[in-house]
C-alpha cells in the first residue's frame, strides 16, 4: 500500500513534467498543425543555460531558471524564424515543416555535443531532494512535490494567459483557423512567435526538472518522445488532453517500474499509445476532423 | 576495387532497398512513417538467427526475413492504418521503438543489447547489387501498374479515390506490407554485411534517416529516393574525418533542403526520357501533399 501511494506520487510528478512539455508541443500543433520534433531541443537549451548560469552566479536558482526560461523561449522563436517561417510562407504542406523540425532537433542536439561534449552533468543541489513524509502515509522526495507544484503553477498561468488576455484570445482563434484569424486582423507572424516563446518557456521548466531527475546530457531531448505520445493519447492540439495524457503516462510508467520491471516501462508506454489510438483514433480529447469532399 | 569503396557501395545498395520501401509508403501512398527501422530490425534478426542457429542457406534466410517483416507489417497495418496523418506518424514511432525494445529485452532469443555476433559475411557486392536491381525492377513494375495507380490515388485524394471504388483501406495496408518486405530484405542483407547486430542500430535515428532520404530525393520519385540515399551515404563518408561535426552537418542539410527546395532533389520526376522532355517543355509541377493522405 505504501509503495503504491509512493509510486502514484512519483508518477504524478513525472507526468506533470511531461505535461509541461506536451502542452507546449500541443499548442504549436494546434496553430501550425505539425509535430515540432525540435521541441526536445528547447528543453535541452533550457537545461544547459540553467547549468552554466548556476556555475557563473553561484547557485542562485531564481536567476538561473529565469535566464533558462527566457533563453529557451527566445531560441524557440529563433528556430521558428530561421527554419519554419520560410517554409510555411511558401507552402501549406506540413510534412516539410516536420522534416525541417527533425533536422533542427538533430542540429540543436549536436551543437551541444560539439561545444560542451556529450558527458552527463548533474545540476548542483539547488532543488531540495530530501525525503518528505506525506501525511504519515508514504515517503517521497521533496523534489517530486516541488515539480508537481511548479507544473500546476505554470499550467494555471498558461490557462490564465489563454483565457484572460487579448493574445490568448488570438491564439484560441488561430487554433480554430489560422487563416481566418489572419484575415480578422491578427498579426499572424507575431502570434506564432508568441506561441513558440511560450512553448519554449514551458519546455525549459520541464528541462530543468528533468535534468535534476536524470542528469543533463545533449540527448535528454529524446525524452520528449514520451511527451509527444502523451499529447497524442490526449488528442493532438488539445491542451487539457495533453495534461491528462501526460498524467496517465507518468502514472503508467512509475507503476510499471514499481511493480513489474523498470525495463518494461517504455514498452508499456508505447503499448498504451497504440491501444488508445485503436480505441479512439484521435486520442481521448481529440477533435474528430471530418474529411471535406 | 578497394574494400572500403566496396563497403560504401554495398551499404548504399542496402539502404536504397529500404528507402524504396519507404518511398512506396510515404512518396506514393502518402503515409508518413517514422518507424521503418523496426522492420529492418525484424529482417536482420530473422536472417541472423536462421543462418547462425538453424544453418538455413542465406538466400532462403533473406527471403524469409523479408516475408516475416511483411507479415508483421500487415498485421500491424490492419488496425493502425485507420489513423490519419500525424497520429499514424507518432504511432509508427511507438511501433518501431516497441520492436527495438522487444529485441533488446528478449535476451534468450536475441542476446539483447550485447549484440548478435558471428553471422556469415554473405552480402558481397554482386549479391547486394543483384538484390538492388531486382527490387528496383519489381518496384517499377508495381508503381507503374494498376496497384501503383491505386496507391497514388489514395495519396492524392483519399475521399475521391474511395468514391471511385478503390478500397483505400486495403491499398494502404498493402502498401505498408510491401514496404515492410523491402525493409525486411534490406535488414537481412544488412545482417550479412555487418556480420554483427545490435538492436540500437535500428533506433529512431535510423527510421528518421530512411524517411529523410525519401523526402530529400523527392516524394513520389523512386529514382529520387535512390539518389537521396546515395548522396546521404557519400556525404556521411566525406565528413567521417570530422565525425564530431558530422551529425550537425547532417541536421543542417535537412533543414536547408527543406527551406531551399522542399520538393526534394527530383520533385516528382523520374530519371528517363520523360524528365528530359519535361525539362525542355518547362511545365509547372504540382506539389505533393504527403501528410494528410
Amino acid at each position: 500500500m505504501e509503495t503504491l501511494l509512493q509510486q502514484v506520487i512519483n508518477g504524478l510528478s513525472l507526468g506533470s513534467v511531461y505535461a509541461l512539455i506536451a502542452v507546449g508541443y500541443s499548442l504549436v500543433y494546434s496553430i501550425l498543425l505539425f509535430s515540432n520534433f525540435a521541441h526536445g531541443g528547447f528543453l535541452v537549451i533550457g537545461g544547459y543555460i540553467c547549468y552554466y548560469t548556476l556555475a557563473a552566479v553561484g547557485n542562485n536558482i531564481w536567476i538561473a531558471s529565469l535566464l533558462a526560461l527566457l533563453g529557451a523561449g527566445v531560441s524557440a522563436v529563433l528556430v521558428e524564424r530561421v527554419a519554419y517561417k520560410p517554409i510555411r510562407e511558401r507552402t501549406n504542406v506540413t510534412l516539410y515543416l516536420l522534416i525541417a523540425s527533425m533536422g533542427m532537433s538533430i542540429v540543436i542536439e549536436n551543437i551541444f555535443v560539439v561545444t560542451v561534449g556529450g558527458r552527463f552533468r548533474a545540476l548542483p543541489p539547488v532543488i531540495p531532494t530530501n525525503p518528505v513524509n506525506v501525511f504519515g502515509l508514504a515517503t517521497t522526495s521533496a523534489f517530486d512535490i516541488l515539480s508537481l507544484m511548479m507544473a500546476i503553477f505554470f499550467l494555471s498561468g498558461l490557462q490564465l494567459f489563454l483565457s484572460k488576455t487579448k493574445w490568448g484570445l488570438a491564439i484560441r482563434a488561430a487554433s480554430y483557423d489560422l487563416r481566418t484569424a489572419g484575415l480578422m486582423g491578427v498579426n499572424v507572424n507575431q502570434l506564432i512567435s508568441i506561441v513558440f516563446f511560450v512553448a519554449g518557456l514551458l519546455a525549459a521548466v520541464g528541462g530543468i526538472f528533468l535534468s535534476v531527475r536524470y542528469t543533463l546530457y545533449p540527448q535528454l531531448g529524446l525524452i520528449t518522445i514520451k511527451a509527444f505520445v502523451a499529447a497524442v493519447i490526449g488528442g493532438l492540439g488539445s491542451l487539457p488532453g495533453a495534461v491528462v495524457g501526460s498524467l496517465i503516462l507518468g502514472l503508467a510508467e512509475m507503476l510499471t517500474a514499481g511493480f513489474i520491471s523498470s525495463q518494461m516501462r517504455d514498452i508499456v508506454v508505447f503499448g498504451m499509445l497504440v491501444l488508445t489510438l485503436l480505441w479512439r483514433p484521435t486520442g481521448l480529447f481529440g477533435k474528430h476532423v471530418a474529411e471535406k469532399v | 576495387m578497394s574494400g572500403y569503396l566496396e563497403g560504401i557501395i554495398i551499404l548504399i545498395c542496402i539502404n536504397s532497398i529500404a528507402a524504396m520501401g519507404v518511398s512506396l509508403l510515404t512518396g506514393f501512398t502518402g503515409i508518413f512513417t517514422l518507424g521503418h527501422a523496426g522492420y529492418m530490425a525484424i529482417g536482420a534478426y530473422t536472417a541472423a538467427i536462421l543462418t547462425v542457429r538453424h544453418h538455413v542457406p542465406w538466400l532462403v534466410a533473406v527471403l524469409a526475413a523479408g516475408t516475416l517483416a511483411m507479415v508483421i507489417a500487415y498485421l500491424i497495418g490492419v488496425p493502425t492504418l485507420k489513423l490519419m496523418g500525424d497520429y499514424f506518424a507518432i504511432a509508427s514511432i511507438g511501433l518501431g521503438e516497441t520492436i527495438r525494445l522487444i529485441l533488446e529485452n528478449w535476451q534468450s532469443f536475441t542476446r539483447g543489447a550485447r549484440g548478435f555476433p558471428g553471422i556469415a559475411n554473405y552480402t558481397t557486392l554482386p549479391v547486394a547489387a543483384a538484390f538492388f536491381l531486382g527490387m528496383l525492377i519489381l518496384m517499377r513494375f508495381l508503381i507503374n501498374g494498376n496497384y501503383g495507380r491505386a496507391f497514388k490515388a489514395c495519396r492524392d485524394d483519399f475521399v475521391a479515390a474511395s468514391l471511385l471504388g478503390f478500397k483505400t483501406a486495403h491499398y494502404r495496408v498493402l502498401s505498408l506490407a510491401i514496404s515492410g518486405f523491402y525493409c525486411g530484405i534490406a535488414g537481412g542483407l544488412m545482417a550479412g554485411f555487418l556480420t554483427y547486430l545490435q538492436p540500437i542500430m535500428f533506433d529512431m535515428q535510423k527510421s528518421t534517416e530512411l524517411t529523410a532520404v525519401v523526402v530529400f530525393g523527392g516524394l513520389g520519385s523512386l529514382s529520387g529516393s535512390i539518389i537521396g540515399t546515395a548522396v546521404l551515404g557519400i556525404v556521411t563518408e566525406v565528413f567521417r574525418p570530422i565525425s564530431q561535426y558530422r551529425m550537425l552537418i547532417y541536421g543542417a542539410i535537412m533543414v536547408i533542403i527543406m527551406v531551399a527546395r522542399p520538393e526534394g532533389i527530383m520533385g516528382q520526376h523520374e530519371i528517363g526520357p520523360k524528365l528530359l522532355r519535361s525539362l525542355f517543355s518547362r511545365k509547372t509541377v504540382n506539389e505533393v501533399d504527403g501528410t494528410h493522405g
